[in-house]
């Protein structure tokens, strides 16, 4: 998917996390710098791109922002199939956040293995008064499950250019360890792409099940 | 545009029933039947044909056999050869699928048009690069589609793996390939986009709901649970679409027709902008009923509304023909992509809709399922645009209505205010005129200190001069006199 070789990457991040949680805040601060801002330029707030150079190398980033809403769950193989990074959101004044986020992480191991570069994003950090999820417990689950831990506030701007920055740096390396290791993997990957985008709709004829989960296992 | 929809939507609904009346849909490239029905038309066809061919062979035969007997020997033999073509001919007709074996020349030439229009247009947008590269970009396409006619009986898969493979193909050549070097990289995604539609285009009969999967069945379905979830309003969903207001129904019916446009469209990606214009409207809507960008949150429950309301035709079989044809690119990068995952998200939530999707009890979703009860905030958008259209005057006019009320009330309580400022101030000039009464008081005379008056008998009397033999005493004295 890094299509082009070396000559830029396109990368997909996908948004995960409870309603609420303030994804669309976070998104938004990093790529129009604004928050609660009534004059955005952008219709929607729900994919955006951003171009970056890191290191020479130019990437550009697409953020798929998802449905958070319990009842669309379900749904979420189909946003992140095929995305090379993932950032689970949770509101630190929320527990169920936190736990929901574990369920994520729990979920996009068991679908896309290692493939997958993880940021976790404890938000609303000018909310520390109110702080229901511990810095310690939150930063060892992360390191538990390989993924980068992050605080941050849309609101007071804090932490979001690091962790946007650091992910799309985890996926050059990937991206670079995998061409790397595998010769040509261009071919191979867009083939499985294919594969997995014609078990979808064979899912779906299944019907009555839940989606992701239980077909792919 | 409201009332023009009704009549649009219609000729499409009609179009799209089977020609048989047997209740399935139709397809133009089956010559408006459904697929069984087509293939039944085909086997009568096939049959008639096959009883014509040895009829006049028997024919021929017997006027042979009449000319002389003699020939018998060779007519025979003649007749076992006719009948050995015959025989290679129905081989032929049953290994190639029904629907290129029987050619309708109308809807071929129909097809060639469009075929023949992209083809102008790819001609003309090669002419600005070399020859060799142009004649090597045509030369590969050619192949694919030739290798597409050879297959086109094969199942869907290989199909689909032949043109996905040849995108991969064609793009490493266009990277790499010497010929390609000069080309930006905007050009190289032209030339794929050229590619993908017309092979899409020109292939389409071969690969859109071909005969060897079961799209069409998987349509019927989600036709069938669409108009069985009629009564799913937005709220139950958690949108803020509301109807009611004038301009969100005229972006709702816009957007409805613009996901219904996707099927008459035939390449992949004009199947794909006809998704993304209709999610324009969407978050167009969105925007005016919220402050602030749309998420994913607002965007997704709008789209599973609008697919809702528009039961669009052939869905499923729409969707799995970007997803086995569009350029693997386009599907995995880009608003477009983003949006296609969306509409994959919003089918797959209306096949799995369940009791808990909508936040409602099992008995009370398997009541509006099985249409013994209509939900209590339902039926309005059903309403005729009259009906409507009073409906919302007389709202209007209530509105006004109260406003009139209000501004009569308040000018009523200013008329009581100034009454009562009136009053107070009256009550107020009293009171102070009571508190403070006006007395005259007599004018003050001006008094001539000269004037012979009673008062001046009770001055003392005046000082009497003293006789002071110093001088300075006399002075004083003189003053004093003078005084008086």
């Amino acid at each position: 998917m890094a299509g082009g070789g070396n000559r830029n990457f396109n990368f997909k991040a996908v948004l995960l996390g409870e309603g609420c949680v303030g994804k669309t805040s976070l998104v938004l601060r990093y790529v129009e710098n604004k928050f609660n801002d009534k004059h955005l330029t952008t219709l929607q707030a729900s994919f955006l791109t951003k171009k970056l150079n890191i290191g020479g190398k130019r990437v550009n980033l697409s953020i798929w922002d998802t449905a958070g809403q319990e009842r669309f769950h379900a749904l979420g193989p189909i946003y992140y199939r095929d995305s090379n990074g993932a950032i689970l959101v949770y509101d630190i004044t929320d527990e169920d956040s936190f736990q929901k986020v574990k369920s994520w992480v729990k979920e996009l191991k068991k679908m896309l293995g290692n493939d997958i570069c993880l940021c976790i994003a404890g938000n609303k950090i000018d909310l520390e008064k109110d702080r229901h999820v511990t810095v310690a417990e939150a930063e060892a689950y992360a390191a538990s499950v390989g993924a980068k831990h992050f605080h941050t506030s849309a609101k007071l701007s804090k932490g979001i250019e690091e962790m946007f920055l650091e992910l799309a740096k985890n996926m050059i390396e990937k991206a670079d360890s995998d061409t790397a290791t595998r010769p040509g993997t261009g071919k191979n990957n867009r083939k499985s792409v294919v594969v997995v985008d014609d078990s979808t709709p064979s899912r779906q004829a299944g019907g009555g099940g839940c989606c992701g989960g239980g077909g792919s296992s | 545009m409201a009332a023009k929809k009704p009549t649009k939507l219609h000729i499409e609904a009609s179009e799209l029933l089977c020609k048989n009346g047997c209740g399935f849909y139709g397809n133009q490239l089956w010559q408006g039947y459904c697929s069984l029905c087509y293939r039944e038309e085909c086997q009568r066809a096939k049959v008639a044909q096959q009883e014509q061919d040895s009829k006049k062979m028997m024919k021929k035969q017997a006027e042979d056999a009449d000319k002389a007997s003699l020939f018998s020997k060779f007519a025979e033999k003649k007749t076992q050869h006719i009948n050995k073509r015959a025989h290679t001919l129905k081989s032929m007709f049953k290994k190639t699928p029904t629907k290129e074996s029987v050619p309708e020349p109308r809807a071929k030439r129909q097809v060639n048009k469009e075929t023949q229009q992209i083809k102008a247009d790819l001609m003309d947008y090669l002419k600005q690069f070399k020859r060799p590269t142009a004649e090597d970009f045509v030369k590969i396409v050619q192949e694919l589609v030739d290798k597409l006619y050879q297959n086109a009986d094969a199942p869907v898969e290989d199909l689909t793996d032949l043109v996905q493979d040849f995108y991969i193909k064609l793009g490493k050549r266009m990277d790499s390939h010497s010929l390609y070097k000069d080309l930006s990289s905007e050009d190289i995604d032209t030339l794929l986009d050229y590619a993908e539609k017309y092979i899409t285009v020109k292939m389409y009969t071969s690969l859109f709901c071909p005969a060897t999967c079961d799209d069409e069945q998987k349509d019927l379905q989600m036709q069938t649970q669409i108009r069985s979830l009629h009564w799913v309003t937005g709220q139950q969903l958690d949108t803020m679409i509301n109807e009611h207001e004038t301009e969100v129904r005229t972006l709702v019916d816009q957007a409805i027709t613009e996901i219904i446009e996707v099927n008459s469209k035939k390449a992949p990606q004009d199947k794909l902008s006809c998704i993304v214009r209709c999610s324009k409207h969407i978050f167009e809507i969105i925007r005016q009923s919220k402050e602030g960008p749309a998420c994913a949150d607002d965007f997704l429950p709008a789209l599973i509304y609008t697919v809702l309301k528009a039961n669009p035709p052939l869905l499923q079989s729409n969707i799995q023909f970007i997803t086995r044809f569009s350029c693997p690119s386009r599907l995995m990068k880009g608003e477009a992509g983003y949006i296609f995952t969306n509409l994959c998200c919003a089918v797959q939530f209306i096949e799995n809709i369940t009791h808990e999707s909508l936040a409602l009890t099992q008995h009370e979703f398997d009541r509006y399922m099985s249409g013994e009860a209509i939900p209590p905030q339902s039926g309005n958008e059903y309403m005729c645009e009259g009906l409507r259209l009073m409906y919302d005057n007389l709202k209007t006019l209530a509105e006004l209505r109260q406003r009139q009320e209000k501004v009569m009330a308040e000018a009523l309580q200013l008329q009581q205010e100034m009454k009562d400022f009136k009053e107070n101030f009256k009550q107020e000039v009293q009171n102070v005129l009571i508190r403070m009464p006006l007395t005259i008081k007599p004018r003050k005379m001006k008094v001539n200190l000269d004037d012979d008056s009673e008062s001046l008998d009770l001055l003392p009397s005046p000082l009497l001069p003293l006789t002071v033999d110093n001088v300075g005493m006399d002075t004083r004295n003189t003053r004093v006199r003078l005084f008086h």
